[in-house]
């Protein structure tokens, strides 16, 4: 764990780094670009969380096992966290690019609405207890995900979107994609690194549910 | 936890100091030279002296420009920062109420 967190907090450091003193300032948006680098990585970071959410959801759909269901909790709520932060860096970015904050337009809207349901999954969680708050919001869990290849293909299949298509970086300037590359392995690292701390934690909090209801069954009688 | 958010937010701040430490530092008299040096090697006839001052104003609203960039910049690296920082701080606020908890349950069955 201290190792996950070591080398998460040098990658966070060695991107910073390379953002803004190794990668080549791009030629239309200037120092305004570098702003992709955390932006987009952090947009890729929502897939892999809100994967994780699928994979245990499914997982525990089939097995029934309350870790599986505390581990898919514990990515939806990152999953959140790292949408939260892809939806307000980028208006910062539409300002200054196409001159308005918020544009509905496809890739923007479905992730808009990717964010929305998992904000619904919670809400979810809050209004149902025990077996059944489990159980529905992994149904749930997993249809949102068929949101995130839509957001994904959202440049391809609604053309004519604000976005530029989805192989403009890996075509980018060699620094630009080796610091955007760095970039994107922090972000992940971080999310693996919240993923077990918020796992850990809602394990000791359910740990804490079962005995505290077999200390009040044993004070009862 | 207070030490880990006081530190993140001072390598935010130097950060923010690297980023405005990148202006851009081009004089009159660079500028001349640059000019200078091109026209001679391209061979072409052109006035030196309009060319010069066509550079001189891209570079002035090349400055005007950067600052309103820096500020996008800072901006955007700032709420990132902040949704972090407010995200460890609400886990900290709940393991705290959960070692609360956990301690109160440990009294009673003690006091029992």
């Amino acid at each position: 764990m201290k190792i996950i967190a070591i080398i998460t907090a040098i990658l966070i450091f060695i991107s910073l780094y390379l953002i803004f003193g190794y990668a080549r300032v791009e030629g239309t948006m200037l120092e305004v670009q570098k702003i992709f680098y955390y932006h987009v990585s952090a947009a890729l970071t929502v897939f892999v969380a809100f994967g994780v959410n699928c994979v245990f959801s499914i997982k525990y759909l089939i097995q029934r096992k309350p870790n599986d269901d505390l581990l898919a909790v514990a990515a939806a709520e990152l999953g959140i966290v790292f949408c939260t932060i892809a939806l307000l860096s980028g208006p910062i970015w539409a300002r200054y690019a196409w001159n308005t904050w918020w544009n509905w337009e496809p890739r923007l809207t479905s992730t808009l609405v990717l964010w929305l349901m998992y904000v619904g999954y919670f809400i979810l969680r809050s209004a149902l207890e025990g077996d059944r708050r489990s159980v529905y919001s992994a149904v749930l869990g997993i249809v949102a995900f068929l949101d995130v290849p839509i957001v994904y293909y959202a440049v391809d299949i609604w053309q004519g979107g604000l976005h530029p298509d989805r192989g403009t970086k890996w075509s980018l300037e060699a620094t630009m994609r080796h610091t955007w590359m760095v970039a994107l392995i922090a972000l992940i690292m971080l999310f693996v690194f919240l993923l077990i701390v918020r796992y850990r934690m809602k394990k000791a909090q359910a740990r804490y549910e079962v005995i505290q209801q077999r200390h009040l069954t044993e004070a009862s009688s | 936890m207070k030490i880990a958010v006081l530190v993140s937010f001072i390598a935010v701040l130097v950060v923010f100091f690297f980023v405005a430490q990148v202006p851009v530092t081009l004089t009159s008299d660079e500028v001349a030279k640059a000019v200078s040096e091109a026209t001679a090697e391209s061979g072409v006839p052109v006035d030196e002296e309009v060319l010069e001052r066509a550079v001189q104003l891209s570079v002035a609203k090349l400055e005007k420009g950067q600052s309103t960039r820096l500020k996008y910049l800072a901006s955007a690296y700032l709420v990132i920062w902040l949704v972090f920082v407010l995200y460890v701080l609400q886990l900290d606020r709940q393991q705290q109420e959960l070692d609360r908890r956990l301690a109160q349950l440990e009294q009673e069955s003690d006091t029992q």
